[in-house]
């Protein structure tokens, strides 16, 4: 048969992306229990909750031998009160190497709530360390608040439930809602990505400046806390409208209302204005890699490792055998 | 400016460029001006950097390509709707900022010896990387005080912010000849009465001669306390208190004639063949052959048909429009040439107020008086010297000076020209006022070693003062260009840098502007003494 052609590529995503039919799904997870129907339903804009929390995650790669890689990962946390950015936390770097046995290391450390055989990797060590902001945040918020989680409401799969349930449990018993935000979601329908879908059918239902919710899913019972996950376009001039995670005894109306009136920023209008804060704020760019690169270097300097060791160990050999 | 003894505000932090030019970070709101004025506070070093401000542009933290755009966007849909400030952009002072690009004039450090002076160094390093950008404060120009002259003209500006520091030239650069160049409106004339106020006021150490078409000086300058010591006014039609203007046909020569009008080549040679015809000093024979009847009789029989009718129907003309002139003489004892220079070596102001004449015959006027300033002034150096030493340095200030100094005019027989190359020896120099520096003669243009500049917005105007001025002037391209009325650069060789000024204003200059010293006593005449 051979592998396709273009033209056959394009037409089988054109069917995909044209066929309004099919079953909703997600394919990176099998936790949801979708919704026989969606229900698109207009979304009054409320004030936005006193005290907002936002929190985000950042990770980079510094140096890479493969089966040993020195990683780092930030948890940053921004406050939003009285209109403004109170709290900039971009928090401290963590770097840990990864492979060849270091995993016990890392577990201790940062108290890794999983099994002492579980694989650690960089993904698991950014998402431990956000969920460990967003559970200092809830602590720290006041009566009311709302805690916004750059992502879905649901930590690594190596992290047991018991940790979602209890921290559920803390932010309902100090009336703290907690939310999460997925940019880019990988909910389908017909195989084709879902939100897009909805937005369309939404622009025809209710006009093109038009914010509205629908309910799509609940997770699973055995999944850990219940949670419900929502669709919302948050703001009359939003480009794009959100996957929305909550617990399942929050109001979708009123707290995506309220979410909705933190996401007026001109800049962004319909993304939350604190979640892109801590968004900036986690990001380890190059400067940052470079920085850490430094640093690594004068101390296997002190430790006398010969540059040619480390040159062998950390080079990039495919980016060096390219350039012929 | 902040005021000694209180710390500088901080305008911004410095984070970029080179040795000649910085780039500072500034709040969002920093209300900064093209031409301001500023500080960099290199802690490190303990100098102090003079910036000017040349562009001011928009910065943002956001990297993301059109981000500002798309902000301005949805604020924009917003008023379209009528929903002005549905989309607020949260925190802007933050987010946002404004990015100053400044040329660096310089630094100030301890100077060598003195460890209470400061002294002016010009940019050889790179300020330490985030100093402070401060407002200036007024230590940081006390080594400009020295050096701003006896002619003043105003005060220093620092972007639209008048500081209380006042700025001038050396008036010994009048012979080094000045160029004032500026659009209409943009204050010229105010500037040349106040440098005339200067000159008056300066104790007859120079002179200017203001040859005047317009007729604009006369009055203004008649108001000033010290006109009735320090200025002569001429006039070439009858106006009150003023001296007739009268210059004999004998004392101008072929040389003025073709200086003033536009000559073709056999319209040259005719007038040489008329002077070598009646073989009379000077332009004395302008009146006879003016009042001749039968030109080709006079053409047949006098020079032999050497000349076309044709050529010689064109002098004629001319001869008789310049014969008929109110302020001609035909009497070679009327002339105000002695007059005027004996006013200028006593160290006036002398205002020829040429209203009433056309461009060209006032320029024939101008050509006669420079010329014979130069020869008065060249000589007394080369036969004189001691004489000339106790002679004032004069300028001949020109109007619409591309008439006289364009490449086109640049010949043996234009006086101007040759004042702009050999003047300075001889302490005479040319003050040309123009609106269009790009019609002056480049090499011309290079002799002048002082440039006022006032608004021009015309880029090759722009171009060519550049090329010619003697501080580099290549950064204020836009801070000429938005000079508002009065305001202005001086670029010469005194200041450091161009410095930027606000001219004042004559009218209330001469209202604080001192009385003049009374005249000196004399004692009496012992006539007794006298008797034997």
């Amino acid at each position: 048969m051979g592998p396709p052609s273009i033209d056959e590529v394009a037409a089988r995503l054109a069917g995909l992306l044209t066929y309004a039919g099919g079953a909703l799904a997600d394919p990176e997870r099998h936790d949801l229990l979708f919704e026989p129907e969606i229900r698109l339903l207009p979304l009054r804009r409320r004030p936005a909750p006193a005290d907002v929390w936002a929190v985000d995650g950042g990770q980079a790669t510094v140096a890479d031998a493969r089966c040993l890689q020195l990683v780092v990962t930030r948890a940053a946390r921004a406050r939003w009160a009285d209109g403004a950015i109170i709290l900039e936390d971009e928090g401290e770097l963590r770097p840990q190497l990864v492979g060849c046995g270091e995993e016990g290391t890392a577990i201790l450390r940062y108290e890794l709530p999983v099994r002492p055989d579980a694989a650690i990797d960089i993904g698991l060590l950014r998402d431990w360390g956000e969920w460990q902001a967003v559970a200092r945040s809830v602590d720290e918020a006041d009566a009311g608040a709302m805690v916004l989680v750059d992502g879905d409401l649901e930590p690594d799969w190596r992290i047991p439930p018991a940790f979602l349930e209890s921290l559920f449990q803390r932010a309902a018993a100090r009336g703290v809602t907690l939310l999460g935000v997925t940019k880019h979601s990988s909910l389908a329908k017909g195989g084709a990505p879902l939100l897009g879908q909805i937005e369309r059918q939404a622009e025809k239902d209710l006009g093109p400046r038009a914010m509205w919710w629908a309910r799509l899913a609940t997770t699973r019972p055995d999944a850990g806390p219940t949670r419900q996950i929502l669709a919302a376009r948050l703001d009359p001039d939003a480009r794009f409208s959100f996957r929305i995670d909550l617990p399942v005894d929050a109001d979708p109306d009123i707290a995506l209302g309220s979410l909705s009136g933190l996401a007026d920023d001109a800049a962004f209008p319909g993304y939350p204005y604190p979640l892109s804060v801590a968004d900036r704020l986690a990001a380890c760019p190059t400067w940052v890699r470079d920085d850490v690169w430094a640093q690594l270097d004068d101390g296997l300097d002190r430790f006398g490792v010969p540059f040619d060791v480390r040159e062998r160990a950390f080079s990039d050999r495919h980016r060096l055998m390219e350039r012929a | 400016m902040s005021t000694a003894g209180q710390p500088s505000e901080v305008k911004g932090r410095l984070f970029g460029k080179n040795v000649l030019e910085a780039t500072f970070r500034a709040a969002p709101d920093e209300d900064l001006f093209l031409g301001e004025l500023l500080v960099g506070v290199d802690d490190a070093t303990g100098r102090r950097y003079l910036f000017r401000v040349v562009d001011v542009t928009y910065g943002t933290e956001h990297r993301e390509p059109g981000w500002a755009e798309r902000v301005a966007g949805t604020m924009l849909a917003d008023d379209g709707r009528d929903e002005a400030g549905a989309h607020p952009l949260y925190e802007q002072s933050r987010r946002t900022y404004r990015v100053a690009t400044c040329s660096c004039l310089g630094y100030l450090a301890p100077a060598a010896g003195d460890a209470g002076r400061t002294e002016f160094r010009k940019p050889k390093s790179l300020p330490t990387q985030f100093s402070r950008v401060v407002a200036p404060e007024p230590e940081d120009f006390a080594f400009l005080a020295r050096r701003m002259g006896d002619l003043p003209i105003g005060m220093l500006r620092s972007g639209e912010t008048v500081v209380d520091f006042p700025v001038g030239i050396p008036g010994t650069a009048l012979a080094s000849h000045v160029g004032i160049f500026a659009t209409t409106g943009m204050g010229k004339s105010n500037l040349m009465r106040v440098l005339a106020a200067g000159v008056m006021q300066a104790n007859g150490r120079y002179g200017l001669l203001i040859i005047d078409p317009h007729g604009e000086y006369r009055t203004a300058l008649a108001r000033h306390p010290w006109a009735g010591v320090g200025l002569r006014t001429y006039a070439a039609r009858s106006l009150p208190n003023t001296t007739a203007l009268r210059v004999s046909l004998a004392e101008l020569n072929v040389d003025d004639l073709r200086t003033a009008y536009e000559w073709s080549r056999p319209q040259e040679e005719a007038l040489f063949e008329l002077e070598r015809h009646y073989g009379v000093g000077g332009l004395g024979w302008l009146a006879e052959f003016a009042r001749l009847d039968d030109l080709p009789g006079f053409r047949d029989v006098e020079l032999n048909g050497r000349i076309a009718l044709s050529t010689l129907q064109v002098v004629h003309r001319r001869a008789r429009r310049i014969v008929e002139l109110q302020c001609v003489a035909t009497d070679p004892n009327v002339s105000v040439g002695g007059a005027v220079l004996r006013d200028l070596t006593a160290g006036q102001v002398v205002l020829v107020d040429v209203s009433g004449l056309g461009s060209t015959e006032e320029v024939l006027v101008a050509s006669y008086l420079t010329r014979r300033i130069l020869e008065e002034w060249q000589s007394a150096y080369l036969d004189r010297p001691e004489v000339h030493e106790r002679m004032p340095v004069v300028a001949v200030v020109l109007e619409e000076a591309q008439r006289v100094l364009s490449a086109s005019k640049d010949r043996e027989s234009n006086v101007f020209p040759r004042v702009a190359r050999e003047g300075r020896k001889f302490n005479v120099g040319i003050c040309a006022i123009t609106q269009q520096p790009k019609l002056l003669d480049d090499e011309l243009l290079s002799q002048f070693n002082t440039f006022f500049i006032l608004g021009l917005a015309d880029e090759k105007d722009r171009n060519i003062l550049r090329s010619s001025s003697k501080q580099d002037i290549s950064a204020v391209g836009k801070e000429i260009q938005t000079l508002m009325p009065g305001e202005c650069l001086i670029a010469g060789l005194a200041a450091p840098f161009a410095m930027p000024a606000k001219v004042d204003l004559y009218t209330d200059l001469i209202r604080v502007a001192p009385p003049p010293p009374p005249p000196r006593a004399t004692v009496a005449a012992n006539i007794s003494a006298l008797v034997d």
